[in-house]
């Protein structure tokens, strides 16, 4: 009993977490297709929460890093902290993170997962990109980010984020206030940069110098927003990252759980728990009640009831 | 004192206390009449004492396995030092060195110097809680007012990713203010902004800067990173054409913060070194008394626990050998 407690603790090889959130706030994570406590927020809101419910989850020596994605590229707010001593800080953050932070309005989310990869790839550290792919204006097909030399380097996740419906993208002033939705006009529908991905003879109005694209109007419903999923399935195959779509956090809890992002340290663990349990048992069974004097004790009640 | 569990399923086995009540522990020796036996109060105190200190060996083991502790405590405490919010400016041009070119070799960025320097300034001081918040053309709240140093030097670290886009200070100076309005005003409150450049600051926002100053009683300090050759903040414009918040938005900056009332410094550094010296003169000036909250981490309690159960466990074996072995025949 003595020489159990000499030893108090054991290294043990225990999973634990070193991840780079990447969060989307292009003005498409607006779009309320999510719903909490039975009210419809933001894909936003809802990943803010997601993350919040998750960094309380994860086991202490875990490290969360904090990054925003705009843009073609992202930018770290802070590298990553234990989690358990700066619970409070990451919280904190997490909850002020707001679309209003976006430095610039595009969104080419192939080019901004590669200079994040590219940014983060000497890290230690998986990446977890969460985006809904919505991408304004839509990537020329001819001009598509080569992830070849990264392929593999960095682990990590991109979270797919919305509902397959197609909603609309919330408008807002400039002092935050919504007024509307975008409409068809308000986007550009098709990219027009660099050279046409079409054949030129097909093209209304053709003109190799001054319209590549052809003078034809374009409609579409980029205006409009979903979760292009087979297109981020597509980037997580091209780059090497695993792919999984948010529904709830308790679904983004077990898609983190991927062995492939945990890293596998040695901990402490206390285990004087083990020799407690047998100095409880031995105690136990040493004042237990005697069986034989139980039996006594009952026989002596029936007989006086019987009497 | 707040004491605390980690698996508070595991308090049910407190039960097993209670047993000791119905099993002395100790061989019954039969008799044949009880009442032959005198009634020893001297016998009586030690059985009652045996197991009590059972119960209190049994209880000592369960609270261990379920881990007591004392929880994570504030302390108020009275000491020297400031409420302090960095504000960074993460322009495209923070990523030049003081010359104006991209770094080469040796040479540093100014972003690079900032963020070494700004981290040093950090870990000195020990007793502040610091809030980081940059900007470009959008402000970033990235870390709340805090005295967790690691957390505050992990966001500084995280300003060698790339520069973003352009210099929109009063955003920044905004988000900056924004930090202090749930905080409670003690010691002092300090605005630390270190840029490259700065903006022409529109009506609206000027006049809502100078409305939040006042209400926040917050000290500025600026550290303009100046480069070669650009205009710095206390230059004269030459021409008077030039004397407009476009052509010379560093002095009409440096006019619109004196002009705030609260106290106000600017420094203006070409180098490194002249960026340590503002550094090192803030932190000298920044020293007055506050209340500041300190943290006491938890306290573990197991090893008490199990150190109670340990001693009454090998008191208990030590009487085990003291029982008489009657053998019955």
């Amino acid at each position: 009993m003595l020489v159990l407690f000499v030893r108090p603790t054991q290294q043990q090889k225990y999973p634990v977490y070193n991840l780079t959130f990447i969060i989307d706030i292009t003005r498409s994570m607006n779009a309320t297709d999510y719903q909490l406590n039975s009210q419809a927020v933001s894909r936003l809101q809802f990943v803010k929460d997601a993350l919040r419910k998750i960094i309380t989850n994860l086991p202490c020596q875990s490290k969360v890093g904090l990054g925003l994605f705009t843009e073609r590229r992202s930018t770290l707010l802070f590298e990553p902290i234990e989690v358990c001593s700066s619970y409070a800080e990451i919280d904190t953050t997490l909850s002020k993170i707001d679309w209003r932070m976006a430095w610039a309005a595009d969104s080419n989310i192939a080019k901004g997962l590669l200079s994040t990869l590219e940014m983060l790839k000497k890290g230690e550290s998986r990446i977890v990109f969460i985006t809904d792919g919505q991408e304004a204006p839509p990537v020329n097909p001819n001009y598509r980010a080569d992830f070849s030399g990264l392929k593999d380097k960095v682990k990590g996740l991109i979270i797919g984020v919305g509902g397959l419906q197609a909603v609309p993208i919330p408008k807002f002033d400039s002092n935050g206030a919504p007024t509307g939705f975008y409409s068809e006009d308000d986007v550009p529908h098709r990219s027009t940069f660099g050279q046409s991905n079409l054949d030129p003879s097909q093209i209304e109005g053709y003109n190799a110098r001054n319209a590549p694209f052809g003078s034809q109007a374009i409609t579409g419903t980029e205006h409009l927003t979903a979760l292009h999923e087979t297109y981020l399935e597509q980037l997580a195959i091209e780059s090497g990252l695993g792919y999984a779509r948010l529904t709830d956090s308790q679904n983004l809890k077990i898609a983190l759980q991927n062995p492939e992002l945990a890293i596998l340290r040695p901990v402490q663990v206390d285990i004087r728990w083990h020799s407690a349990l047998l100095a409880l048992l031995m105690l136990c069974i040493i004042y237990s009640p005697d069986p034989k004097l139980l039996l006594q004790f009952y026989m002596r009640r029936i007989k006086k009831q019987h009497s | 004192m707040n004491l605390a569990v980690d698996s508070p399923w595991l308090l049910s086995g407190l039960v097993l206390v209670l047993l000791p009540l119905f099993n002395s522990g100790m061989r019954l020796t039969p008799n044949p009449w009880l009442t032959m036996i005198p009634t020893d109060s001297m016998s009586t105190l030690l059985s009652l004492l045996l197991r009590l200190m059972a119960m209190a060996a049994i209880a000592g083991l369960v609270l261990g396995m379920a881990g007591l502790h004392r929880t994570e405590q504030s302390i108020e405490r009275i000491g020297q030092g400031a409420h302090i919010v960095i504000l960074l400016d993460r322009s495209n041009s923070m990523d030049n060195s003081f010359a104006g070119k991209a770094p080469s070799g040796k040479e540093e960025s100014k972003a690079d110097s900032a963020r070494r320097l700004l981290s040093e300034f950090v870990s000195q001081r020990k007793s502040d809680l610091i809030g980081v918040a940059e900007f470009s053309t959008a402000p970033l709240f990235v870390m709340p007012l805090t005295e967790n140093k690691q957390a505050v030097l992990s966001a500084i670290a995280a300003t060698s990713t790339p520069a973003l886009a352009y210099t929109h200070v009063s955003k920044g100076l905004g988000m900056a203010l924004s930090f202090f309005q749930q905080q409670a005003v003690t010691g002092s409150r300090i605005v630390l902004l270190v840029s490259d450049g700065a903006a022409a600051v529109d009506a609206d926002s000027e006049q809502k800067l100078r409305e939040w100053f006042k209400q926040q009683q917050v000290r500025l300090y600026w550290i303009f990173l100046r480069t070669t050759n650009s205009p710095g903040i206390f230059d004269k414009p030459l021409d008077s054409r030039d004397d407009n918040a476009q052509a010379m938005p560093e002095l009409y900056l440096h006019k619109f913060l004196s002009s705030l009332g609260s106290p106000y410094k600017a420094y203006e550094a070409e180098s490194p070194n002249a960026l340590r010296d503002a550094i090192a003169d803030i932190n000298r000036l920044e020293n007055l008394p506050m209340y500041y909250l300190e943290r006491v981490p938890r306290l573990d309690l197991t090893d008490r626990c199990y150190q109670l159960a340990l001693l009454l466990m090998t008191l208990l074996l030590g009487v085990k050998y003291f029982e008489v072995n009657v053998k019955n025949d």
